[in-house]
């Protein structure tokens, strides 16, 4: 699958499409390019108050802002009202992000480690430097093992990471891990199998929402939240989940579940849609392929079998699949973010789209609505392809693949035991990869990048995370402030914050797509570059090297120096101004109302017009899958019964909170007062607080197979008795993050690093702990 | 009146003032000069107070000194200002004390003031009459020149200045007193204070702290009972007797306040009352306040009728300290129950699991406290050493 | 400039600002529908950068507040209680206030004007919802201000500009085409502890 191309028949090109531009275009636009850099030089100095439009980087939201900037300090991030995709909001983060720039804690200078890893010793470098450094250890490592694969690159989502991207393909390694298999692969794999792509929910103007894990209210604040927040009155919202959630708030009726039963309740609505006949025939003739298949799995699914699995009951799912098939198509089983739960989590992906398409709330007013997108001006630019490079570490068949299976799952015929089914060649799947790496199977990689992700906080089992990082013999993170990664690393690449940076345009996909960028709100405040700028460099570095190129031919480096021309002292907004230059006035509107779109109306319907194809094999909803069967797969969800914490244990689940969706905003003062707390807690039910002896307030010792942590005990009522959990990115490692060094809990400690096979994503709902008063 | 008074006559040397007192209460008061140095570098922070209870000790300890200032100054009016002759033997030790009382008390409440200096300005540039605090500092200004101008003139035996001075200290001191009282009793959002019983209180409670101070500071004088010359004798008797009618009275007003607080559950002003009698200011409440402040004082008073000044001394004593705590209870226990819900998120200040906000004082405040008391005394054990406090 | 003094040129430029619309007709006011509140924290964390109000767990303008009406598992009723200063038509603070520190304007918006405030802190004592802290930056009481910097360019408050599901609607009560009258025209409405007499111009619907 991941074969690459013999010497001969490569034609030495790995197109790579990304938002940049040809060199030529560029090379006339020179002079005007210097006065655009110098006038914004000069413009954040000036005194004054001037409004700045951008758009925030905290989340993968990126909503667009509106800067007041007050004698070149910025005072205020204002939500920008043309940006209808955030309803007009920045959130708690979006507003912190004035204080970014002026964080105490940010990374100021290009650091070299002095001392041993982890130990905190650093010299401050020159850019030069640091470069140096690199690209020496780069190449050595390159010689050393004859294989530029012996490097990966490890980054998350960011309008910059595109350049992230260009250095692994100019370092030439196939070994990239980003961070959707710790996210949602499993999402994405499960509703691409029946749509052929993830929609989004048309939350707006559903009247029956499910929500099932997803804490919409709470994990991080999308349309959606703001949506269900909204039509609070007029539309029926069902929460599943084992904890009373903020999200457990606004919904009408709130069901502890058992966790990683989902899947029953959905099996046994379709069960009570189709055998009480109020599916949509019409839409299911037409639009679907294997509803025959369907109606006979689900037989055995009844109500009250889904009642002794998920503890919610029969009358209610009854209910709840009655109101689904009443509403509809305004009725949505909501697709979720982060879907890293159990370890059958693509067939329950499965089975919420099928729920969804056979009462035809598909690409209709209420409904789910495949995503779309502003489609921007790309270049394809042309990577060399070394001879030096080996497969991808976790691609093809991984014969220790079912290593990384929960017990309970081993068995089941439908989960791939020796390769990742689905992986994408991009992303990788983390747990698997990291295995790889320390078994050093199939080959060494012993050199690191790491872009603006933190694995060491976001990667489950952090002891081995740290013990993969050890086995590096070379380390180099990228960010802008101290992560626990970068705390372990050999150098360290300030980048500049979002406010300080310009970055490409970027289409924001979804039921109505809008565009964004970024310009800086101010000059950088220290010694920082862009990852665009560092990406750029470094291949200007590794050109001065002949080593580097020793299996290379020689368009490779005409290329590469053509790569670094095109974007070296090129200003942003040109290459901004061309990847909109298909829209008459675009560039303008983006540069004065902070975002481009055509329209902020939901084109329903475009999948069920006449002709259309989805991107499934049938070009239809796939109720029954034709590409599982064919990769060893069921083709239709089978329900899998999770293993339950044994007595004395508990299920430890993990969640996000509006303040610290991801892992890079714990430090932050103003977040810590808004959360309400210094450190995270442990939820635990009372009567299981009683049974671990534990009072409100107590410190205790939350041990799973993977480590233990000590954190304080919130006794509360919110959450099953067999359920604790305790907010992600506390307990941190990096003495740099002052306000989290080592307070609370680190949940990456103690998650056992369990994953799927068949999209790869890590399990995060699989760890069971014991609990014991410290 | 006299008009060729000679110095001798405003000094004198008072010999059973012994140095030793005088060294040990400065150094008393120099223990206040810690806290003042540490507000002063480190800001109000260093205090116990909070977003929820911003009125401490030091509110509470310059109600103590005022309302013993006033206290001082009604009673002594009786003899030189209402003529009873029996008390004009005690006019300059009353209102040389409470000159002092008052302007240790404007020193303590300087140090809770954020910015006093500003106070002085804008209290005349900008003043709002609607303010009680307005109104109680510019009377409490008043009520000082003019009880100055009184020991001027009891020292210069210009019994006619000192009437006048005397009765506008008089009229001063009882309006700016009443008007402490309105500070509180203004608050519609504190229930606990809230209504016209607080100033009336305040009164009376300076009527006890007076008689009281009084009997302490002529022991003092004369070392100890026994010395005491006949005359005062006759005062300190006819006070103890008035001192224990106080009591009484004072008993009467705190037992209803307390049934109508508690009877029926009105709303936070049970809650405060109830952190008196069963809560966090429980001790202070019944041993200092109660016990300390009033059964015992008043029991001894009962049953000496008065007639044995040792034992008055005793309780007047008792009654000084049960009076300290009685206005820091009274200040603290107004503010513990919380305008808001301590509900999660709510971010009450120094919330407990009960509901209530709590307050203890931090080591500067007390510092701060302990050295003007110290001062205090200092300044009195000075003035009888050197001034001719003697008829 | 630190942050300090920014925060101090702010509260200055308020006075002016309020010196300025002496005759302003508008009576701002702030209708909230708290049962789309999420407790996401984006108003406080607003109202802290637009405002220099310092970092510090009880230095706050605005809170949001849990409303638990019932929570034994499984049954459990969460809600969530945004509030700030309420802006009284009648305001205890202002009335106690020695200097007139403390002061409506013409806008009826009540606002502190840190160079009179001598931090008696009766204020803070005569407010019944704990408005009110003592700032370290002006070093005077500090208080909700309904971002009053931003009435001249007609600007929401931050708090409310940046709220996801717009829980608060910002207007003026005297205009009875704005929307917050409307809302309470069509809306059953309360305040918070009406029996203080402090008329609260925040309106809560219910
Ligand atoms: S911003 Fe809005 S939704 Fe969020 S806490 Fe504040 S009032 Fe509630
Ligand atoms: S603290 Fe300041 S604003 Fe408050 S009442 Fe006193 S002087 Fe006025
Ligand atoms: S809420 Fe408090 S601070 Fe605000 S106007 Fe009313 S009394 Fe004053
Ligand atoms: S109106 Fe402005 S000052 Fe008042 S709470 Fe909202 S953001 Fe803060």
């Amino acid at each position: 699958m991941f074969l690459l191309k013999t010497k001969l028949n490569r034609r030495k090109f790995l197109a790579y499409s990304g938002g940049t531009l040809a060199a030529g275009a560029m090379a006339t636009k020179f002079s005007t390019i210097k006065a655009i850099a110098s006038e914004h030089g000069k413009q954040s100095k000036e005194p004054g108050t001037k409004t700045v439009p951008s758009a925030c980087a905290i989340c993968v939201n990126k909503c667009s802002l509106f800067a007041d900037v007050k004698d070149g300090v910025i005072h205020k991030l204002n939500p920008n009202h043309n940006f209808f995709k955030s309803r007009s909001m920045l959130c708690a983060r979006g507003n912190v992000g004035a204080k970014v720039p002026y964080a105490p804690d940010r990374l100021k200078k290009p650091l070299i480690r002095t001392g041993k890893r982890g130990e905190g010793k650093w010299k401050e470098v020159s850019w030069d430097e640091a470069y140096d450094y690199i690209v020496e250890n780069v190449i050595k490592l390159i010689d050393k093992y004859d294989n530029r694969s012996s490097i990966a690159f490890a980054s998350t989502e960011g309008l910059q990471e595109e350049f992230f991207r260009h250095l692994t393909s100019v370092v030439g390694s196939t070994n990239s891990v980003r961070h959707p298999t710790l996210c949602l692969a499993s999402n994405i794999q499960g509703y691409s199998s029946v749509y052929g792509t993830l929609p989004d929910a048309d939350i707006a103007n559903a009247k029956f929402v499910v929500m099932a894990g997803s804490n919409r209210a709470e994990a991080f604040i999308t349309p959606d939240t703001i949506d269900l927040a909204k039509n609070r009155k007029e539309q029926t919202f069902v929460y599943l989940d084992p904890r009373a959630t903020k999200s457990a708030a606004l919904a009408d009726k709130w069901f502890p579940i058992k966790p990683g039963t989902d899947m029953a309740v959905v099996l046994a609505m379709i069960n009570v849609i189709i055998s009480e006949g109020l599916y949509d025939k019409e839409f299911v003739d037409k639009y679907t392929h294997g509803f025959d298949q369907l109606r006979e799995h689900v037989k055995k699914n009844t109500p009250e079998w889904a009642e002794k699995e998920s503890e919610i009951p029969a009358d209610e799912i009854r209910w709840m699949a009655r109101k689904f098939a009443e509403n509809a198509p305004a009725s949505v089983w909501y697709p979720g973010r982060r879907s890293s739960f159990t370890a059958n989590d693509v067939y329950y992906r499965r089975s919420c789209a099928i729920l969804n398409a056979i009462v035809g709330a598909w690409d209709r007013k209420g409904g789910l609505i495949p995503k779309s997108g502003i489609s921007l001006k790309s270049h394809e630019f042309i990577f060399p392809l070394y001879d030096r490079v080996k497969n991808r570490i976790d691609g093809g068949k991984v014969n220790f693949a079912a290593d990384v299976l929960p017990e309970y799952i081993k068995s089941n015929k439908g989960m791939p035991k020796d390769e990742v089914a689905f992986l994408s060649e991009a992303d990788g799947s983390w747990v698997l990869f990291r295995d790889a790496i320390l078994k050093q199977k199939p080959y060494p990689v012993k050199g690191m990048f790491i872009y603006k992700q933190n694995p060491v906080e976001s990667v489950p089992n952090r002891a081995k995370t740290l013990e993969m990082l050890k086995s590096m013999e070379f380390i180099c993170t990228i960010d802008i402030q101290m992560s626990d990664t970068a705390w372990y690393s050999d150098v360290v690449l300030p980048e500049s914050t979002y406010l300080e940076r310009w970055d490409p345009a970027h289409s924001l996909s979804g039921v109505a797509p809008v565009v964004i960028f970024r310009q800086p709100v101010i000059e950088p405040l220290f010694d920082t570059k862009s990852m665009k700028d560092i990406t750029v460099d470094l291949t200007e570095k590794f050109l001065q090297k002949d080593a580097f190129w020793v299996d290379a031919w020689e368009e490779d480096k005409a290329y590469m120096e053509d790569y670094v021309k095109t974007f070296k002292g090129v200003p942003m907004s040109h290459i901004i101004e061309h990847q909109l230059s298909d829209y008459p006035g675009a560039y303008k509107m983006l540069k004065e109302k902070g975002c481009f779109y055509k329209t902020d109306k939901i084109p329903y319907g475009k999948t069920l017009k006449e002709g259309a194809r989805l991107k499934t094999k049938t070009g239809k909803i796939e109720l029954a899958s034709v590409r599982y069967p064919e990769a060893g797969l069921y083709a239709l969800p089978v329900y899998q019964k999770p293993s339950q914490p044994p007595e004395g244990k508990y299920r430890f689940v993990v969640g996000r909170h509006a303040q610290f969706t991801q892992a890079n905003t714990q430090n932050v003062p103003y977040l810590l007062e808004a959360y309400g707390h210094y450190e995270n807690m442990l939820w635990i039910h009372p009567k299981s607080a009683l049974k671990q002896g534990l009072n409100d307030g107590d410190y205790a010792i939350v041990k799973s197979s993977a480590g233990e942590q000590k954190v304080k005990v919130h006794v509360t009522e919110y959450t099953r008795p067999d359920t604790v959990f305790y907010l992600h990115g506390f307990g941190r490692l990096s003495k740099w993050l002052t306000n989290v060094y080592k307070v609370g809990a680190s949940d990456a400690e103690i998650l056992e690093d369990y994953a799927e096979t068949i999209s790869g994503n890590a399990l995060l709902h699989e760890t069971f702990v014991e609990i014991k008063k410290a | 009146m006299s008009t060729n008074t000679t110095t001798m006559d405003f000094f004198a040397k008072n010999d059973k003032i012994s140095n030793i007192w005088l060294i040990l209460t400065l150094l008393i008061s120099l223990f206040g000069v810690y806290g003042v140095f540490n507000v002063l570098i480190n800001g109000h922070d260093v205090y116990g107070v909070t977003r929820t209870v911003p009125w401490g000790i030091l509110i509470s300890t310059y109600v103590f000194f005022v309302v013993s200032s006033t206290g001082l100054c009604l009673i002594s009016s009786m003899g030189h200002v209402f003529g009873i002759e029996k008390y004009e033997v005690i006019g300059k030790r009353a209102v040389i004390l409470a000159i002092l009382t008052l302007l240790c008390g404007f020193g303590v409440i300087a140090m809770e003031l954020g910015h006093p200096f500003r106070m002085a300005i804008y209290n005349i540039i900008s003043p709002n009459f609607e303010s009680a605090i307005w109104w109680m500092g510019t009377l409490y200004g008043v009520y000082l020149v003019f009880i100055i101008i009184e020991f001027y003139f009891l020292m210069k035996h210009n019994h006619k200045g000192a009437f006048y001075a005397g009765l506008g200290g008089f009229i001063a001191g009882i309006s700016a007193h009443s008007n402490l009282g309105a500070v509180f009793g203004l608050l519609e959002a504190r229930p606990f204070w809230h209504g016209p019983y607080l100033p009336i209180y305040f009164i009376l409670s300076a009527l006890i702290s007076g008689t009281a101070l009084i009997i302490i500071i002529f022991n003092i004088s004369y070392g100890r009972p026994s010395n005491l010359p006949e005359k005062a004798k006759n005062a300190l008797t006819g006070l103890s007797k008035l001192f224990g009618l106080f009591l009484g009275i004072i008993i009467f007003f705190d037992i209803w306040k307390i049934i109508t607080s508690v009877y029926g559950a009105p709303p936070e002003k049970y809650e405060s009352v109830m952190a008196l009698l069963t809560g966090q200011l429980s001790f202070n409440f019944w041993f200092f306040e109660v016990m300390l402040g009033m059964l015992i004082p008043f029991f001894i008073i009962l049953f000496t009728k008065g007639r044995n000044l040792t034992a008055s001394l005793i309780a007047a004593i008792s009654a000084v300290i049960g009076i300290f705590y009685m206005r820091y209870d009274l200040v603290i226990a107004g503010q513990l129950f919380p305008m808001r819900e301590p509900a999660p998120g709510a971010h009450v200040q120094s919330a407990l699991q009960n509901g209530m906000v709590t307050y203890s004082p931090s080591f500067s405040e007390i510092s701060i406290v302990i050295g003007a008391l110290g001062f205090c005394v200092f300044l009195y054990l000075l003035a009888e050493k050197y001034l001719n406090l003697s008829e | 400039m630190s942050e300090n003094s920014r925060a101090l040129k702010l509260a200055e430029d308020n006075q002016k600002l309020a010196n300025k619309r002496k005759k302003a007709k508008e009576k701002w006011g702030i209708v909230l529908d708290t049962s789309k509140c999420i407790d996401c924290k984006a108003c406080t964390v607003a109202c802290k950068m637009e405002n220099y109000v310092p970092v510090g767990f009880y230095n706050y303008r605005i809170w949001v507040a849990e409303d638990t009406h019932y929570a034994k598992y499984p049954v459990i009723s969460r809600s969530f209680q945004p509030s700030q200063c309420q802006q009284c038509e009648n305001p205890p603070c202002v009335h106690v206030c020695p200097t007139h520190a403390s002061y409506k304007t013409a806008d009826g918006v009540v606002m502190v004007d840190s160079k009179k405030c001598i931090l008696c802190k009766y204020c803070m004592t005569a407010c019944p919802y704990d408005a009110r802290y003592e700032s370290h930056t002006t070093e005077a009481i500090d208080k909700c201000t309904f971002c009053y910097q931003r009435r001249e360019e007609g600007k929401d408050p931050a708090c409310v500009e940046t709220c996801p599901p717009k829980v608060r609607v910002f207007g003026d009560l005297n205009d009875p085409n704005s929307e917050v009258s409307r809302l309470l025209a069509y809306n059953e409405y309360t305040v918070l502890k009406p029996e203080k007499g402090t008329k609260p111009k925040l309106k809560y619907i219910k």
